[in-house]
This record gives C-alpha cells, structure tokens and sequence, in this order.
C-alpha cells in the first residue's frame, strides 16, 4: 500500500489499546506502526502513542494509537485518553484467562470514560502460544457476539492477524464516520480542517485535562 | 531504625499467619505460595545482615569508559577520597558535608557504589547491621565451622570501610532492637549455619514454618549475643541526634504504623488494599521481573557470571515462570527483583507495586549484592519515590505544577507556547517524572543523575542549610526537587523546536517519550543547578 507522508492524510483516527498488564498492547502497537517486536518491552507508564499512515477504504487515514498502562493504578491518567477516541481496541492474553475474565471490566471503562459510539474491538493475543492457550476463541468469540464488539486474535510476534485487526477497525470506523458526515443534521465527532480533509479526534488536550491539571 | 523494625516484624508475623491459612486452600507448588517463603525469607534477612556487605560489587569495573560529557562536571569521588572521609571514630567527617559536596558535582566512581549508596539513601542503620553482624559472626565462629565465611569477612575486613564502620559500641547498637534482633539473628545464625555466607534462603521453607513455631533459636551463642546486648539502651546514643544521612525518624515511623494498621485491618478483612491486592502485585510484580532489560549486565560481572542453578533456584524459590528465554544472569537479576518488590509490597502496602518500580530497583541490585541492603536502598529510594506511585495521583501533580512553575518563571514566551497548546500541564513528562529519568537515560547516566539527586535529598534530611552551602562557595543549594529542575531543563533545552515546529500536546509527548539515548547527563544537570540559582526561591 502506498504511504504518504504523515503531513498528508484525509482522516485522522484516534484509538486507544487497553487491557491488563502484560497482554501485549504495545507489541500490537509497535508491530503495526514500525513492524517491530520485542520480549523484553518494558512497562508502558502512563501513556504513549504511535501513528501510522495507511489507506482504508481507498482513503488516506492517519491512525493515531494510544499505548496505555494496564495496571489499575494507572487507570484515571490513561481513562482520560478514551474521550475523543473513535476506536478502543481491548486486548487479553489468550494464555491467561484473568486477562479475559477482567474485559468486562475494561468495557465498563470504555463506557464510564468514553465516548457512547466509540467502536470496539476485542483482540485475544499471543496465538503462537499454542500449547499454553487457555482461553477458547468460542468463549471470546461468543462475548463479543454478546457485547456487540468485532473479534479477533491475533500474535504479535508472528506478526499474524495484526494488520488485518488495526484494518478492520480502522475500516469499521471509516464507515461510521463517513456515514454520519454524509448527514446534515448528526453532527459527527469530527472537525472540518482543510477543506475537505477530516480530523478527527485530537481533542486528547481537553480530555487529559481531567486527569492532571484539575486540582 | 532499629526501633523501627519491630512493628513491621510483627506486622510480618500477622501476616504471615494469615497467608498460611490461604495456602492450606491453595496448591503447594502455587507462585503465592511458594514465593512467599522466599519473600519472607528476604524480608528477614533485610532485618539481619550478611558477612559479605562491603564485598566489592564493582571491582573489576575499573575498565569502564564514563559517559559523561566534560562540563562542569568535576571528579567522581575516588575510592581513596572515600576512606578519607570518615574520621577516627568512624563517622563521616565535617557531618557529611564534604561527601556530599563531592557527589552533587560528580557523582560516586563506579567501583564503590556499592558502599557509598546506603550511606546516600540514608542508611545509617547499614553501619548498626553491619556491627551487628560481626558481632554474631565471631560469637558463631566459636560453635559453628564459619570458616568460609570468617574468611571472606577477614578479607573484607582489608577494605576501608569496614575499618571506619567498626565502633567500641558493638553491643549497644546490636541491642536497640531487642524484639528484632530475636528474630532476625537467630535466622541468621541458622542461615550461616545451614548456607554459608549465602545470603539467600533457598531451603528455607523448612526453616519458616520452625520459625512459626517460634523456637528456632538453635544457636545459644546467638541467643546469648542477642540478650548481652540487650540490657543497653540505643535512645541514649548522642551522635543520633541530626543524623548526617539516616531516615528521617517520624516519617518512616508513620510508614511503619501505616504498615502495621494496614495488616492488622488485613487480618480481619482479607488484603484489600483498595482497588489492588497483593496477588495482582505479584502477578505484575513478576510479569515486570521477566522483561527488565539486560543493560546492567555489562556493569555487574559476578552476577552475569551466575551459575545457572543458582539461577533456577533462587527463580523456583519465588515462583518465577515462563523465564526459559532469559539467560541466568537475567533469571537470576529477576528473581531478586521479584523477591525485593514483593517485601517492598509488604512493607508499604499503602504503594503496594505500581509498574515502574521495578525500574527503580533494577539499577540499585545491579550494583548492591546482598539483597537486604538492596532492599533498604530501595527503601531510602522510594522515601520521596513512593509518592510517584499513589494511587491519589497527589504526588505526581504536585512535581508536574513545579515543572510547570520552573518553566513558566524561566520562560514565559515557552510557557505561553505550552498554554496555547493547553500543554501547560507538563504531562508530557509524566513518564520521567514517574520513573525519575530511568526510561530517557541510560544506565550509567541514570546512576549518575540519581547519586546527584540523592546527594542533595541526603544534604536537606541532614539539614545542610542555604548557608552552609553557600560558606562551601556553591552555588546551588542542595533541593529535594532537582530531578524536577533537570526535567525542566530538558523541556528548555527543547524550546526551539517546541516553538517553531510543535502545534501540539501529542508532538511534545512524543519527543519526550522519544528521547532516550538523546541526553547528556551533565549537561542536564548544569542547566538543572543553574535552574535552581535563578529560581530556587521562587518555587
């Protein structure tokens, strides 16, 4: 796929990865945005965030994604990132079922801290743990079914389904966006910049306010 | 401090009892359980001492090219200029000024981080241990077949520190801790006894559960030691009345109560600290462990020399998993952290873990050895450290304000910038503020930003006033906030880039999450002193 220089986009996403200590977020985030992996990524503290241009849709989309901590303690710094996301992207280890077990409460999250319409996809890494697998893909499969949230699982470090995750929800996000752009009268969470270039979601400075700078 | 310990060691006792009863529910061989013998086990040896606490970590470091630039940095403190800092009686001379003077300019010679550290984070009791420990150690020899360790004590003894370190009061430091040294010294008496100089508890399972059943004295010499010496009183003792570089008493004995209350209201309503609990702590404790980067390697031979069953062993012994990738040294480097975090867990279960800790401990056990006195380090560590990782976020926000206060009164046309961009928050340093520079340096630059900044730290707990530093012709005076000046200095440093190129919050967090490898050290902490002359009164 052609890449254009960063400067150079028609959308701007903004997605945040979530999920327990240790599930492998940012490998999923390094993987997508520098093909990159590495066993010994340290901590994420606080947040981070990478970017990567891409095409979706015939349509050059900047996908900006934010890394954050899993640790509980580190919850109100990186919950005030949800807001003005378009995407979430939940991730567990497939190889502990804690992990699993603990989406709901992510999801919770997402919906105290984010937007309503926000998409979400749930992600069930490191599949080439084979024989540790502990989670069943029926199991994850049925409570995002449940949950109204796309599936997938993928392996970080066998680079396999990692595009073709960030693909979809970037894609799914797309839909969404032009979709209500098309109509009047919803206003989209979007901001017009350019002409027709649509930026979407870079209100992270208002959102951190909460998280920092009250008090 | 040596009163200090005894409520944690009853507090350690309490819940050990209630973690027993979890474990008859729960599998033998579960992390939790078997861990805990281990982290109890460090927890006990942090109360006693081991034969070979001045053992020279770094000896063979000598070959080691510095990086730092040549500024205004002045000379390390030297080896020899070490030794000729303490005075007869074994105290540091002129009340530590001079030491600490030589360090906030260039930091400590690799080769004898080892010993200055404790002194740095105000460890005094490192010197009471170590009396004690001798003490315990020739009353053994006597019944025991110590020679393996008289020996290397012996030649330990050759160095200078331990030549400064030992006083006539032996008894009466060795006693002022009486419920303690119960404990602590007649573990150690069975450690040496059944372990040599090993400092570690791999077979001790056997050994806790005696213990609970409290009649584990098996060396009357110890014993023996233990009740000469305690009749004496400690709280008569005239030099502790301004501890040059020792705790600062009521603080840590609140974190004491704090401690105790904590555990005791965890005896009734099983261990909630808040919205943690400890098994999440071991869980992440241990995730953390497993991928602690290797650089210290190359700084610290004999524990890269590791055999790769003591490794396996001491890994087995606090439940460590999925580490088949890791080569010994690294296993090994891992379990001493997990072993470590999970008795800092215990003892300040207010923090309990939070992820970059274990980025804080991981520089100070490559250097230190002996896990007790790693422990304590990291204890004087996380004295101010801690408040990076409260739960209420206060402490982070309160040095956030003070980098933005540093900014804005430094440069106002940079810090209008930042307001534009609503970036006047400073939360793009969030990450160095939080692991105080360790992910943006390397590992030397990190050992030197931090001896600075605890040479400072020691010189306000020891009262070195404004004046004294100025009669010292400095001209910086010593702040408990000089990482938050070397972090404003590094945001300066970025200003023209910030002004001309950065139209938002995102840009700035990412150049300063992007930054590692990219620092002098040196040069960080001249800009972070000049900082501090211009502005110290004003912040």
């Amino acid at each position: 796929m052609a890449r254009r220089p960063d400067e150079e986009y028609d959308y701007l996403f903004k997605i945040v990865l979530i999920g327990d200590s240790g599930v492998g977020k940012s490998n999923l985030l390094s993987r997508f945005t520098r093909n990159e992996f590495c066993l010994e990524s340290k901590s994420t503290i606080g947040v981070e965030f990478a970017t990567r241009t891409l095409q979706v849709e015939g349509r050059t989309v900047k996908a900006q994604i934010w890394d954050t901590a899993g640790q509980e303690r580190y919850r109100a710094i990186t919950s005030a990132y949800y807001r003005g996301a378009l995407g979430a992207i939940l991730v567990y280890d497939v190889t502990k079922p804690t992990t699993f077990e603990n989406v709901s409460r992510w999801l919770k999250e997402l919906r105290d801290h984010a937007d309503s319409n926000i998409v979400i996809m749930l992600i069930g890494n490191k599949t080439d743990l084979k024989h540790l697998r502990a989670v069943a893909t029926e199991d994850a499969q049925g409570f995002a079914e449940k949950e109204g949230l796309s599936f997938i699982e993928t392996s970080a470090l066998e680079a396999t389904n990692v595009e073709k995750a960030f693909q979809t929800i970037l894609s799914e996000i797309y839909r969404i966006i032009s979709k209500k752009s098309l109509s009047s009268d919803d206003p989209a969470p979007t901001s017009i910049k350019e002409g027709k270039t649509l930026v979407v979601g870079p209100q992270e400075t208002n959102t951190k306010k909460t998280c920092c700078s009250t008090s | 401090m040596l009163v200090q310990k005894q409520p944690l060691m009853r507090a350690l006792r309490r819940s050990q009892t209630s973690l027993g009863s979890n474990n008859t529910t729960s599998s033998p061989s579960s992390p939790s359980s078997s861990s805990w013998v281990h982290l109890r086990s460090v927890l006990l040896i942090v109360a006693s001492s081991s034969s070979s606490s001045s053992s020279p970590v770094s000896s063979d470091r000598g070959s080691l090219k510095s990086p730092w630039s040549r500024r205004r940095r002045k000379h390390a403190l030297l080896a020899k200029q070490w030794k000729s800092l303490f005075d007869v009686d074994g105290k540091l001379s002129d009340g530590g000024v001079r030491f600490l003077k030589k360090i906030r300019t260039g930091g400590v010679e690799p080769s004898i981080r080892a010993e200055v550290w404790p002194f740095l984070l105000g460890i005094k009791e490192y010197v009471e241990l170590r009396k004690q420990c001798r003490q315990i150690l020739k009353r053994g020899e006597r019944s025991f077949k110590l020679k393996e360790i008289s020996d290397n004590n012996s030649n330990e003894d050759g160095g200078e520190i331990s030549q400064v370190l030992d006083s006539p009061n032996l008894d009466e430091i060795a006693s002022a801790r009486p419920s303690v040294s119960t404990e602590s010294t007649s573990l150690s008496g069975e450690l040496v006894h059944k372990n040599g100089h090993n400092v570690y508890l791999h077979t001790s399972r056997e050994l806790v559960e005696q213990e609970e059943d409290d009649s584990v004295i098996t060396n009357e010499n110890i014993s023996e030691a233990e009740s000469d010496s305690s009749d004496s009183d400690s709280s008569d003792d005239p030099e502790d009345t301004k501890p040059l570089l020792g705790l600062v008493e009521t603080e840590d004995n609140n974190l004491y109560e704090t401690v105790d209350s904590n555990l005791e209201k965890s005896e009734s309503k099983p261990a909630s600290y808040k919205a943690e609990d400890f098994a999440t702590w071991q869980r992440i404790i241990r995730l953390d462990a497993i991928r602690a980067n290797s650089e210290w390697i190359i700084y610290s031979p004999s524990q890269a020399a590791v055999s790769e069953a003591k490794a396996q062993q001491l890994a087995e012994s606090v439940g460590l998993k999925d580490y088949n990738h890791l080569e010994p040294c690294r296993i090994y480097h891992a379990a001493r952290l997990v072993a470590i975090l999970e008795a800092y867990a215990l003892y300040d279960p207010e923090i309990g873990y939070c992820q970059g800790m274990s980025d804080l401990l991981s520089p100070i056990i490559s250097v230190i050895e002996e896990d007790h006195v790693a422990f304590w380090c990291f204890v004087g560590f996380m004295r101010k450290a801690r408040h990076n990782f409260r739960l209420d976020e206060v402490g982070i926000r309160r040095q956030l304000n003070i980098v933005s206060k540093i900014i804005k009164c430094k440069d106002s046309h940079l810090y209008k910038h930042l307001e534009k961009l609503q970036a006047e928050d400073c939360f793009f340093v969030y990450r160095m503020v939080v692991v105080l520079f360790r992910r943006e340096l390397t590992f030397e630059q990190t050992h030197c930003l931090w001896e600075v900044m605890w040479a400072d730290q020691a010189a306000i707990r020891a009262g070195i006033v404004k004046s004294a530093w100025r009669r010292m012709r400095l001209r910086a005076p010593p702040t408990d906030d000089l990482l938050l000046y070397a972090i404003a200095a590094c945001v300066l440093q970025k200003r023209k880039l910030i002004m001309e190129n950065y139209s938002s919050m995102d840009e700035i967090m990412r150049d300063c999450n992007s930054m590692a490898g990219h620092l002098d050290v040196w040069k960080l902490l001249d800009d972070a002193h000049d900082l501090v002359v211009a502005l110290h009164d004003k912040i």
